[in-house]
């Protein structure tokens, strides 16, 4: 597949991939402008798997379309610096973003039914992936995805590639579209939820396909989910999002053996975990609803829901170091880092 | 935990029977195609003991939301009989039957009428059922939305101005005021963020508590069943392949299919990777399904016998039986269990 690589540009360099700096995203609605994306900052290093987490409307999603300039014309996207290997991704011209697009970044969704045409068939989507991007065969082009259809365990492939996405399964569905977000050997891949309307038995098959895919090619994956089982075993660093914000950021194992912000702490407890809370127990939910993000929020956005919160969190959060690489939005980031065992109240012996 | 009273007694109440209830349906067929049958439930039998919460767990498409909707009456069985409280409901009246069971829903989104305020929702039922004069019903739904942990201004409120845990509030709400015996819960947290979810389990553990209910939950959420279930059955194809009490399965499990599911739930613990549970692709076509086990294409331990005798559901004697409870009963469908 030598042909097809961008050696060129994955030459290893110390930069990172991806790096993001107080990006912003804004949408005008009704009621005034609802900032989705409230300056996020984080990197994304060649063949790591960061792993974006959060609930719903905490922003995540829209990040993943701002990175790959897929958000509604109407939506502002701004930045201090959103360089993609080299590129600005803020000033590059349109024409060449598509270049971009599916050929060094490419994009798992999460419904593969809404994002496959029905119109087509598997094989000429796939092939079309990369005939766009590069000037390949006819008989290469289906070469190369034959052999990704295998890879991704595809059986009967040969037949697949000649079927139409209502013929095959959601599982067999979301292989096809990992599948043709490898087609063009991207450098980046952002998955966002590509297990949530699958399967448990299938999902972690799904995730073993990635993580093995993504250590034979190499590729950075962004995985976007609001599942911290999922998050623990596959992340390589983790980045918890609240209210449009980053609010905590570490290694897997740092952030969940020492979770620093009263947020992540929260979705660790609130999670019945086998072994560790007490079948039939109450759960430590997290009271209240998330803020809304029209407007300004003033100081913390997570006060109100917070246990601790004070008078300093009127202030908003700097992100702190905790220690190392792992940081935290919060005032008392240190107090909490110090390890309180999670669950110590419902642990079971 | 209630573990020790045996859903095999006689004696126990028992909220829910089911007695080998199948559903069928008929897929295509015109002019010149032949219709497929469709087993969507194939002869499942299953008793839920008063007061307990069964889990019924399963892949999309195992017959799951088909069987709830053959309890609440809204698709009639091909065959087989559901006992409500020691009652056939098959030629019951749908309003006798509302009155005690009621459903909640996945989705709060799409379950809710938009155009209607809280209070209508809620109080709905009464209406039907000409319970209570309007101030005597007024009553009730403010009393069951203080219960859900709703505030008293959500009455005037539409289905729209709420969040989705709200609104699945709402409908807990809705489905109690009738004071049901039985809730379906299909997957009652599955849309919700998890911050949600954990309140949305606590509030339906203290109702269950506070009114004496019996609850048949179905998830795929193997951790939240293990959180709230006291007993356990596992589908697959439109079958029954085990069923058992929560320690039972969870500690224990006998066929391969639990097994594997059981496996590939994924909990918070960093370093451990994804599983590699070794179950080829998806199910099969449920239309053609396959000789003898419906599991063995899949089976990591399937014999030669699989492929040709259908296993039967039979009761097991677990090897640590004693430890769970006098007979507290477990059955599996596997030759090789």
């Amino acid at each position: 597949m030598s042909n097809l690589s961008t050696a060129e540009h994955s030459a290893a360099t110390s930069s990172p991939l991806l790096t993001v700096k107080q990006l912003r995203v804004d949408l005008p609605v009704a009621k005034g402008t609802l900032h989705a994306v409230r300056g996020i900052d984080f990197h994304v290093e060649r063949g790591e798997m960061l792993c974006l987490v959060g609930e719903s409307g905490c922003g995540k999603s829209m990040t993943s379309l701002a990175l790959m300039g897929l958000l509604p014309r109407k939506a502002q996207v701004n930045a201090d610096c959103l360089n993609f290997d080299g590129v600005d991704l803020l000033t590059v011209p349109e024409r060449e973003r598509s270049n971009l697009r599916g050929a060094r970044m490419a994009m798992i969704f999460q419904e593969p039914m809404t994002a496959l045409n029905p119109a087509y068939t598997l094989g000429n989507q796939l092939c079309e992936a990369l005939r766009r991007h590069q000037r390949v065969s006819r008989q290469a082009a289906h070469d190369r995805a034959l052999y990704l259809l295998k890879r991704v365990g595809i059986s009967a492939a040969e037949e697949r590639m000649r079927q139409y996405p209502h013929q095959l399964s959601g599982g067999l569905r979301q292989r096809v579209m990992i599948a043709m977000a490898l087609m063009c050997e991207p450098d980046l891949i952002i998955a966002d939820e590509p297990t949530t309307a699958l399967d448990v038995t299938i999902q972690a098959q799904i995730l073993h396909l990635l993580r093995d895919l993504q250590q034979e090619f190499g590729t950075a994956i962004i995985f976007i989910t609001h599942d911290l089982g999922v998050v623990a075993r596959i992340a390589d660093r983790v980045a918890v999002m609240y209210a449009g914000e980053v609010i905590e950021t570490a290694s897997a194992q740092a952030l969940f053996k020492a979770p620093s912000h009263p947020y992540t702490q929260g979705l660790l407890r609130c999670i019945p975990t086998p072994g560790k809370t007490l079948p039939g127990s109450r759960l430590q939910a997290i009271p209240g609803v998330v803020p809304s993000l029209v407007g300004k929020i003033e100081g913390c956005a997570f006060c109100n829901r917070c246990d601790q919160a004070d008078e300093r969190c009127r202030t908003t959060p700097p992100l702190q170091a905790v220690a190392g690489e792992h940081f935290s939005r919060c005032h008392f980031a240190h107090q909490l880092a110090s390890p309180a065992p999670l669950n110590d109240q419902e642990v079971t012996s | 935990m209630t573990n020790t009273t045996s859903p095999a007694n006689s004696m126990d109440p028992l909220a829910l029977e089911l007695c080998a209830l199948s559903k069928t349906f008929k897929l295509g067929g015109g002019m010149l195609h032949k219709p497929q049958t469709l087993k969507a439930v194939n002869e499942v039998s299953l008793r839920v003991p008063r007061g307990q919460v069964m889990g019924l767990v399963g892949e999309s498409g195992c017959g799951k939301s088909t069987l709830a909707k053959m309890l609440l009456g809204l698709t009639p069985p091909s065959s087989g009989d559901v006992l409500i409280n020691g009652k056939a409901i098959v030629n019951a009246n749908q309003k006798a039957l509302a009155r005690h069971i009621q459903p909640i829903f996945q989705d709060p989104y799409s379950s809710l009428n938009p155009r209607q305020r809280i209070a209508q929702i809620v109080g709905l039922p009464l209406r039907i059922h000409a319970l209570g004069t309007p101030r005597e019903q007024a009553a009730k739904v403010d009393q069951m939305l203080d219960l859900v942990g709703l505030p008293k201004r959500a009455a005037q409120q539409y289905p729209g101005q709420m969040s989705g845990g709200q609104r699945q509030r709402v409908a807990i709400a809705r489905a109690l005021i009738m004071r049901p015996d039985l809730v379906i819960c299909d997957e009652p947290t599955s849309a919700l963020d998890v911050s949600i979810q954990a309140q949305i389990l606590n509030l339906l553990l203290d109702l269950k508590d506070e009114f004496g209910l019996t609850y048949l939950f179905i998830s795929h959420d193997l951790a939240v069943v293990e959180h709230l279930a006291d007993r356990l059955a596992v589908m697959y194809l439109g079958q029954i392949v085990e069923e058992g009490t929560r320690e039972q399965i969870f500690t224990s499990p006998r066929h391969p299919y639990t097994q594997a599911l059981l496996a590939s739930a994924l909990t918070p613990e960093p370093g451990l990777g994804v599983p590699d549970i070794g179950l080829g692709a998806g199910q099969p076509d449920p239309t053609q399904p396959p000789s003898g086990c419906a599991f063995h294409p899949r089976c990591p331990i399937a014999q030669p016998q699989c492929s040709e005798q259908t296993p039967k559901l039979s009761a097991i004697t677990h090897a640590s039986g004693q430890a769970f409870g006098k007979g507290s009963q477990a059955r599996v469908a596997c030759h090789l269990a």
